[in-house]
């Protein structure tokens, strides 16, 4: 039980620092995401800012689970995330279904429909599966492990940035 | 010395992760590497007549007609603000403009998005190109956009000259001097002529 607890820690862990540095390779493309679900006159400008403010929450929020497994608040955090997902999924399948999601930025050309409601509610399922206690032993790290993640998830923001960025450079295909 | 459940298990993870990602730039290089700036697979066919078609100009709202040949060559670029790839053309084409470049040139730039969305573009936004919005889906047809950008260099006469996708201000240059470029006349068509055969 412990593994597959977290397993799904780490896993959502590395997603959140995916989508949000593949997010930060792409705020425009995200902002119009944004300007979706809060469609205001005059709001222009403040939704790259909102959409940064996502992004960097989530990269924040996938580092400290990454790096203090140990801190139990953060799962709750993580599931809170979770299901905000889930109903924005939702959301967006019923007011915007067929347009883009930009979850994960140029990572991925998903838009809301029904296979992404499912996949937003099975992130919630392995949020609240990842907030199962564990034995204390089995996320006790040292300075040194804490270290050695966060520096893991900086190398993984890195990456999911940069491969965001060179994929958004194709033309990208345009549905009616 | 035993390491705890949870490193053990992350490192996987982030192995697993590195790996995809490192898997999706493996693969972007071949777009870099793999073929020409200007491709085939979409956009209107070189040498083509460039359709006309009606759009609405973003910046007053008012209607207008874009004719091909009318006596003045045109770049038009099919563009969308969301689109990181076209906001870098975009910027190409405010360079090429700023320096004089498109001064003999109708540049039209083209987008089914929304007017709000070009409001959260900061390139769009500070364009002072013109920005129209298609009244209907006949220009995507016409022209073939199956994907943005999109960028069609069509000459004096009316012709596609030139379409792709373009990434740097060289390649938009190349675009810029065939559409200026004065329009060559295709060679007369060959008659053939079917003869009897002798023996029927």
């Amino acid at each position: 039980m412990d593994v597959l607890v977290l397993g799904a820690k780490a896993a959502l862990a590395v997603m959140l620092l995916v989508a949000g540095g593949a997010k930060l390779a792409d705020l425009t493309g995200f902002a119009a995401v944004v300007r979706l679900f809060i469609p205001l006159r005059g709001l222009a400008p403040a939704y790259k800012y909102l959409a940064t403010t996502v992004a960097v929450a989530e990269v924040i929020l996938g580092g400290a689970s990454l790096s203090f497994p140990a801190v139990e608040w953060i799962n709750l955090v993580v599931l809170a995330a979770g299901c905000a997902f889930a109903a924005v999924s939702v959301l967006g399948f019923a007011r915007h279904r067929g347009k883009s999601c930009r979850c994960f930025g140029a990572l991925s050309r998903r838009t809301f429909d029904v296979p992404g409601i499912v996949r937003s509610a099975l992130i919630a399922a392995f949020a609240g599966v990842a907030t199962v206690g564990v034995s204390g032993s089995a996320v006790r790290l040292g300075a040194a492990a804490q270290i050695l993640l966060l520096a893991a998830a900086v190398l993984v923001l890195a990456v999911s940035f940069t491969a965001a960025k060179a994929l958004a450079t194709v033309p990208q295909a345009r549905s009616r | 010395m035993t390491i705890p459940l949870y490193l053990a298990i992350a490192q996987w993870i982030l192995l697993l992760a590195l790996g995809l990602l490192v898997f999706i730039m493996y693969r972007q290089l071949g777009h870099f590497f793999g073929g020409p700036t200007s491709t085939a697979e979409f956009g209107p066919a070189v040498g083509t007549g460039a359709a006309s078609f009606e759009y609405t100009r973003v910046s007053d709202d008012t209607r207008r007609h874009f004719a091909a040949g009318d006596g003045q060559a045109a770049l038009v670029a099919f563009v969308d603000p969301t689109c990181p790839a076209c906001e870098a053309l975009v910027s190409n084409l405010n360079t090429a403009a700023d320096g004089g470049e498109l001064d003999d040139l109708r540049v039209l730039l083209l987008t089914w998005d929304p007017p709000a969305y070009i409001q959260i573009s900061d390139t769009f936004r500070a364009t002072r190109l013109e920005i129209g919005r298609p009244v209907s889906h006949a220009a995507k047809d016409d022209y073939n956009v199956s994907a943005t950008p999109l960028l069609v260099a069509i000459d004096m006469q009316g012709v596609v000259r030139a379409a792709g996708a373009v990434r740097h201000l060289n390649d938009l240059r190349a675009f810029v001097s065939k559409a200026s470029s004065p329009a060559r006349r295709s060679p007369a068509p060959i008659a053939i002529v079917a003869t009897p055969n002798p023996g029927e």
